[in-house]
């Protein structure tokens, strides 16, 4: 072999070396849990009135959309309701990182939350009744207020808006939804 | 080379009727004509001769013959090319009723490591020959003209090609109609290996680096292996210098629009002490704030950008060693307001039609935003054989590492830690032989091998981690006779994966897929050059691509596009069948190439709604599943050039692509608008200091899309728009140092438009392959200042 033919040989050795060594490790993931950063799974809205509790609980227990679970509310007429709600993150590793009502609390300047009911006409209500520091409605406190004629099935729309760069003015909602639940609401005779 | 001149008193020949009629006799009874041998001294049949100046010309013949007849009195340059040979240049003077014979030795060339391009380019004449498929270029010249643009946005001006962008940071190339994994990308001869799953991630390429980009559009499976269905973009860095001394060159582009600066330091040379070494060095930034739109700052979309190349390179006598190494890093900010939550949130900011919040101009780069970093190596040996016959090997390693920072995250600031990470590394190792020409016909054969793995971080997971190998075999051949051309081959490619998905997609345990593919592709084409100034082009190429990794597992929210999207594991591959005509036209005064083209594409991956939403805790989401189906991609594109006089010149520039999807004979989604480019370039006096000046007026029409499938999308597709552009280009000597500067006014009466393939798109979102946009999303680059430059600075 010439000088050069052997150069070239070694050349064409080294670079199939180094393309075959890279060719053996392993790309497996580690199984521990990495998830979506901003995922929520659960939304529970607890209503007390009347001496009784009324829970009703959105679960997504797998994230987006697989086997979405979202309970009726029922509620008895006649009745105001003092409403609270909680959100959660069930696949955040952190047990710490799991409750996310805490979060909307301390960035409450930031999300609103809105409630609308449909099927009842005026014969049920809810208002917000928590502010943030610019007196604008958070809603992670409200008030239900089902009135004597309210009767049959409607629905409970709940949506968080999250407000980055819009300005929060307490009426519109932002094009950042973080939740969009519509519960069934079934009114007890 | 050699060179035989023998005089011969003419007189002897009869002229046409015709001719002598309308000319002095005398002024046309003159011919050169000659023999074309090899070093050997073996008659090359099939040799382009070529009088450029009175595009006159003729072919060899079996003996190596020609006749070049009818000329004019006078001088004129004269110039011998055949593939794979040094074309020889050289000047006949002829005198009245002369006749001189001009024999020409041809010696080998050192083969350029073109992939497609049969003949040498450069000349007018050569381009007739240039390839059997449609190939448009962009030279040295053409790209000193839009230096500082990103890649998708200096491509744009060639025929049959389109951008996706996504914000005035991301545009991707779109070949007729295809792109992304449909396209490959060559840089410094190494396939691109960048995340190039979404439509909204812009080629890994710095605009100041490249001495050429060539667009090869139509299946191309032959030469560029697995997933050249829609073509290849090849990027060709500089030239080494050959000989001793040092030069270098310095480039500056300010945008107007968004404030750019761009900037870009070469210097390269040869060495005295060691003959044959190159080397070059080269460096640079760029940095954007906000882009403006007539009306609005869109936020957040300033970026910033550092390149830079090494190369270094020995060539002498049989043997061509080369070392490129080149970097690519860049953060982009993404328009807040592109930032949307569910399918509610998209239709109202459409419905707004502007961004819910008015920005002010920035240079910062806030969250949502994304950063890319591409290392590029390449080493490549070509050695010619005691044969003749070339040999090369080139290795190449590329790792791309693509950070995406999302608007928020909870329990922390955004930019302490990306959403989501990912990190690409490819290698790549390419033999082939290439024979010298041997009587009538050249080849090429050889194997290559693809070794790629993609890993993510622990915070996040958008493509699985996969491991993928794909190795190759082809073989081509040209064949060249008289005015012919001939060339055909074949490929038969492997690719294995390995992907660690979830168990049911969304949740569970990691699971191990395994998937193999494998194909063949295969070319015939051939070129008749029926005039000494005209050409005619036939390809029929089939290529294949295996479904991406995102189109097999992909599952979740797109959030840019505000639809859920689900993969599909059992996806196979597409295979494309391309048919494509090219007419090809060279002349002093003339140029064109236009092609008709139909690429049938089998098995065509692409997403569609189903009936049912996703009903998720964030609101609902239309559902988008991956379905194949049958399509096909006809269209039409070209260009055409023609000198009215000595100081103007004007060019039109246009693409129809139509995409139908053969099963349910319905249109393909997101498919370019109809466009044309009309201009006008006048060439000015010099003046002054000031060399030779050129001032461009353009006119660009893009025509509404309104071939779009039916419940696909959000919004109607946009109006279509007209721009006007002018562009003025000088030369001035500064001492020894020749400086070009130019001024480009992209959309000069300040339009505001919304491209079709202009998408919104947010970071917290998975993959997805093209979707038109629904928002506004105008982007207007206004004027560009260009360039000061120097060369030859030793």
């Amino acid at each position: 072999m010439t000088p050069i033919t052997k150069t070239l040989t070694y050349i064409a050795g080294l670079a199939l070396f180094a393309f075959t060594l890279a060719a053996c490790d392993s790309t497996e993931p580690d199984d521990d849990g990495a998830g979506e950063g901003e995922l929520i799974t659960r939304v529970v809205l607890t209503l007390e009135g009347a001496g009784e509790t009324v829970t009703a609980t959105a679960d997504d227990p797998d994230g987006d959309g697989v086997d979405i679970q979202i309970e009726t509310l029922t509620l008895t007429p006649g009745t105001v309701y003092n409403g609270s709600v909680e959100v959660y993150n069930d696949l955040a590793d952190e047990p710490a990182e799991q409750d996310i009502t805490a979060e909307i609390e301390e960035e409450d300047d930031e999300h609103q939350f809105f409630y609308t009911v449909e099927g009842f006409g005026d014969a049920v209500r809810v208002d917000i009744t928590d502010f943030d520091d610019n007196e604008l409605p958070v809603g992670l406190a409200f008030q239900v207020n089902v009135t004597d004629a309210a009767s049959g099935s409607g629905t409970l729309n709940v949506v968080l808006s999250h407000y980055d760069d819009e300005p929060k003015n307490g009426v519109d909602r932002s094009d950042e939804t973080d939740i969009d639940v519509t519960f069934p609401v079934e009114i007890a005779p | 080379m050699t060179c035989n001149r023998r005089k011969v008193q003419g007189g002897q020949w009869l002229w046409p009727v015709l001719v002598m009629l309308l000319m002095p006799a005398t002024a046309w009874a003159q011919q050169i004509e000659g023999q074309v041998v090899d070093a050997d001294g073996v008659p090359l049949p099939g040799v382009n001769v070529v009088l450029p100046e009175v595009e006159r010309g003729a072919v060899t013949d079996a003996e190596g013959r020609y006749v070049v007849a009818l000329l004019p009195v006078g001088t004129h340059p004269v110039a011998f090319r055949f593939v794979g040979f040094e074309t020889v240049r050289d000047t006949v003077t002829l005198a009245a009723g002369e006749t001189v014979t001009l024999d020409v030795t041809l010696v080998p060339a050192t083969l350029d490591v073109d992939e497609i391009v049969v003949r040498g380019a450069g000349q007018p004449a050569a381009r007739l020959n240039k390839a059997s498929l449609g190939v448009s270029t962009l030279d040295a010249r053409a790209l000193d003209a839009v230096r500082g643009q990103t890649l998708g946005e200096t491509l744009e001006a060639l025929p049959g090609v389109t951008t996706l962008s996504t914000g005035p940071s991301i545009a991707k190339p779109v070949v007729r109609g295809l792109h992304s994994q449909r396209v490959v990308l060559l840089n410094a001869g190494v396939p691109q290996e960048g995340q190039q799953w979404g439509g909204e991630h812009a080629p890994e390429i710095d605009p100041f680096a490249p001495a050429q980009i060539e667009v090869v559009k139509g299946a191309a499976g032959v030469e560029y292996g697995v997933g050249a269905i829609g073509g290849a973009i090849r990027v060709k860095p500089r030239d080494l210098p050959a000989t001793p001394g040092i030069g270098g060159e310095v480039s500056f582009n300010a945008f107007s629009n968004n404030r750019q600066a761009a900037g870009s330091v070469l210097m390269e040379g040869g060495m005295k002490a060691l003959p044959g070494v190159g080397w070059r060095l080269q460096g640079s930034v760029r940095k954007a704030g906000d882009a403006h739109a007539p009306e609005h700052v869109i936020g957040n979309s300033a970026f910033e950008e550092f390149d830079g190349t090494v190369a270094v390179g020995y060539h002498r006598d049989r043997l061509g060693l080369d070392a490129y190494f080149s970097h690519f890093g860049t953060e982009l900010g993404l328009f807040s307001g592109a930032h949307i939550g569910n399918a509610d949130d998209l239709r109202r900011a459409i419905a707004r039609g502007e961004p819910a919040v008015d920005y002010d101009f920035s240079y910062d780069i806030d969250a949502p935003k994304q950063t890319v970093q591409h290392d590029l190596l390449t080493l490549r040996a070509h050695y010619q054989l005691p044969s003749d016959d070339w040999l090369e090997v080139q290795y190449g390693f590329q790792n791309n590492q693509r950070k995406e920072f999302d608007a928020h995250r909870r329990f922390g600031d955004p930019l302490d830690e990306p959403a989501f990470a990912l990190t690409l590394r490819t290698q790549t190792l390419e033999a082939k032989l290439r024979t010298r020409p041997r009587g009538r016909f050249f080849g090429v054969a050889g194997v290559s091998g693809m070794n790629q793995a993609n890993r993510n971080t622990e915070t996040g997971y958008l493509i699985p981690n996969f491991r993928a190998m794909t190795g190759g075999a082809f073989a081509r051949g040209t064949w060249i006779s008289g005015p012919w051309t001939l060339e055909a081959g074949t490929r038969y490619d492997v690719r294995w994966m390995e992907a660690f998905p979830r168990e049911n997609l969304s949740s569970g345990a990691f699971v191990q897929r395994t998937h193999t593919y494998q194909s063949l592709s295969g070319v015939v084409g051939a070129i008749w050059q029926f005039a000494s100034t005209w050409s005619l082009a036939a390809n029929v190429g089939t290529a294949w691509r295996p479904p991406g990794v995102n189109e097999l597992y992909n599952f979740g929210v797109h959030h840019g596009t505000a639809q859920f999207e689900v993969g599909d594991p059992d996806l196979t591959g597409e295979r494309s069948v391309n048919l494509d005509a090219t007419l090809r036209h060279a002349s002093a005064r003339a140029s064109a190439e236009v092609s008709v083209y139909a690429n049938r594409i089998q098995d065509y991956i692409y997403q569609f709604p189903t009936l049912d939403e996703t009903i998720t805790i964030r609101g609902a989401f239309p559902t988008f599943e991956y379905q194949q189906d049958d399509a096909i991609l006809r269209g039409i594109d070209g260009q055409v050039r023609y000198a009215l006089t000595d100081w103007g010149t004007v060019q039109a520039v246009g693409s129809v692509v139509r995409g139908t999807n053969r099963t349910t004979d319905e249109p393909l989604i997101a498919m370019p608008s109809d466009r044309l480019t009309l201009s006008g370039i006048v060439t000015l006096p010099r003046w002054g200091v000031l060399g030779s000046s050129e001032l461009d007026v353009s006119g660009t029409f893009v025509r509404k899309q309104t071939r779009v499938p039916e419940n696909a999308d959000y919004a109607p597709p946009p109006d279509g728009y007209a721009l006007l552009g002018v562009g003025l280009r000088t030369e001035v000597q500064w001492g020894s140092v020749p400086l070009s500067l130019s001024l480009e006014v992209d959309n000069l009466l300040d339009t505001s438009y919304l491209s079709l393939l202009h998408r919104r798109s947010g970071p917290q979102r998975r993959v997805a392959p093209a979707r038109p946009a629904g928002h506004a999303h105008p982007l207007i680059v206004s004027s560009v200042l260009q360039t000061t430059r120097a060369k030859d600075i030793s």
